[in-house]
């Protein structure tokens, strides 16, 4: 009987993933035409006006635990993703951060504490060469750090859903990051910021769920300062197929009843999955995120491409 | 003012050492008078760098409807709980006449 059950389970992932292939397909013929606003949510086609709504209530649906069915789903592992993501960014303190689809603030909260610690490192390095300070040096010392500790860092974090948002502000109060953070309600795809504003543009696990990516880039691309760069953290294509046949049954067969039994919500996670195998490859991304118009782009594979980063500059 | 008293030649860099590498914890918020603890209040600060996403041009805050304003297209944004919706959808028409096409004029 097991056997049985396991084969159907692979013949309707089977038809599942040749599916995906086509679905592939269709997705690259979208968006070129802005009358004919046939896109997909999951594996189902929909208008784009259908998609928004849905991936709202998607969101809607698990914004209040979305932080730990994130743990669960990827067994942690999407925090070490994370901090990778600031590895590479490396800011400094007085960087200007724009997280776009950051409703729940991970790298807004992980940007601070990175400023912070750099900032620590800025003080110690100061400090050796003020072994013979004046009275006046160390009185100016005491009025900068009281103000400004983050050297004029900011971090702010836009998302189009006001229940995530409310829940990452909620997050940050508890957690004490006060300063340094601004919370703002925008769609990816019309910014509400100036152009030329921010040194560093992240989005973490966010791009694919919106409706016209094209669209989202040329806006990351009008705020960004020249010489800012664009830092994007999503799932991808896994290149190892032992581990892409271990992961599609761990996505498909594991990753709804997760989603079921924590959130109580299949359908949300069935479309998360669904729209992870959508979304283009690291090659094909990284093609889009050119036609942009960034420099210098490039992709780091995470966990055999289960997710990457991708990195781009304005020059 | 203390930290300077206790400053005294050998001293003195031992205690600009202590303040300097253990600040005022930051998760300790400090200050109590700090506008963005209120969850409430807006913090006018946002509009250093806010924009309308339609037009591209700065905003104004209109205190007695907690509302941000585009005066020239005609559009107020609202403010929930200290946070400005900035999506055009979300947003009321002040004035309906003329420039309801605005979508067009986001996309060169």
């Amino acid at each position: 009987m097991a056997v049985v059950a396991n084969r159907r389970c692979v013949v309707g992932l089977c038809r599942r993933l040749c599916g995906i292939t086509a679905m592939r397909w269709f997705t690259r013929f979208q968006h070129t035409d802005r009358q004919r606003v046939e896109t997909h949510f999951g594996f189902e086609p929909v208008s784009e006006a259908e998609k928004k709504e849905k991936v709202q209530q998607v969101f809607d649906n698990v914004a209040l635990k979305y932080d730990i069915m994130n743990d669960f789903m990827t067994l942690g592992i999407h925090r070490l993703w994370k901090d990778s993501l600031l590895r590479l960014m490396k800011p400094y303190p007085g960087t200007r951060l724009l997280d776009v689809a950051g409703g729940t603030g991970d790298i807004a909260f992980l940007f601070l504490d990175y400023i912070y610690s750099q900032r620590e490192i800025q003080m110690r390095r100061e400090l050796k060469s003020w072994q013979n300070l004046s009275w006046l040096e160390i009185s100016k010392s005491y009025q900068e750090t009281g103000q400004d500790l983050l050297g004029g860092s900011h971090a702010v974090i836009c998302d189009i859903n006001q229940k995530m948002m409310a829940f990452g502000e909620k997050k940050a109060r508890q957690l004490g990051y006060t300063k340094g953070l601004s919370w703002v309600v925008g769609n990816a795809e019309e910014l509400p910021f100036f152009d030329d504003n921010f040194d560093i543009y992240t989005v973490g696990f966010g791009i694919r769920n919106m409706t016209n990516i094209k669209q989202a880039l040329q806006e990351a691309y009008r705020v960004l300062k020249p010489g800012g760069r664009f830092l994007c953290l999503e799932f991808s294509q896994v290149n190892n197929p032992l581990i892409s046949r271990i992961y599609d049954l761990y996505s498909f067969q594991v990753i709804p009843v997760l989603g079921e039994v924590i959130v109580g919500d299949w359908k949300s996670y069935q479309y998360l999955v669904e729209s992870i195998r959508l979304f283009p490859a690291q090659e094909e991304f990284k093609a889009m995120i050119e036609d942009a118009g960034f420099m210098k782009v490039n992709y780091h594979n995470l966990a055999s491409g289960i997710a990457a980063i991708h990195s781009g500059f304005k020059l | 003012m203390l930290g300077l008293a206790a400053c005294r030649t050998g001293r003195r860099a031992s205690a600009v050492t202590r303040r300097l590498l253990h600040p005022a914890p930051h998760r300790a918020a400090p200050n109590p008078p700090d506008p963005t603890s209120n969850k409430k209040c807006f913090n006018p600060e946002l509009l250093s760098f806010l924009v309308c996403p339609l037009s591209h041009k700065p905003l104004r805050y209109e205190e007695s409807t907690n509302e941000l304003i585009n005066e020239e297209l005609g559009i107020a944004y609202p403010i929930i709980d200290g946070m400005p919706n900035m999506i055009p959808q979300d947003a009321r028409m002040i004035q309906k006449e003329k420039k309801q096409e605005e979508p067009e004029q986001s996309q060169h």
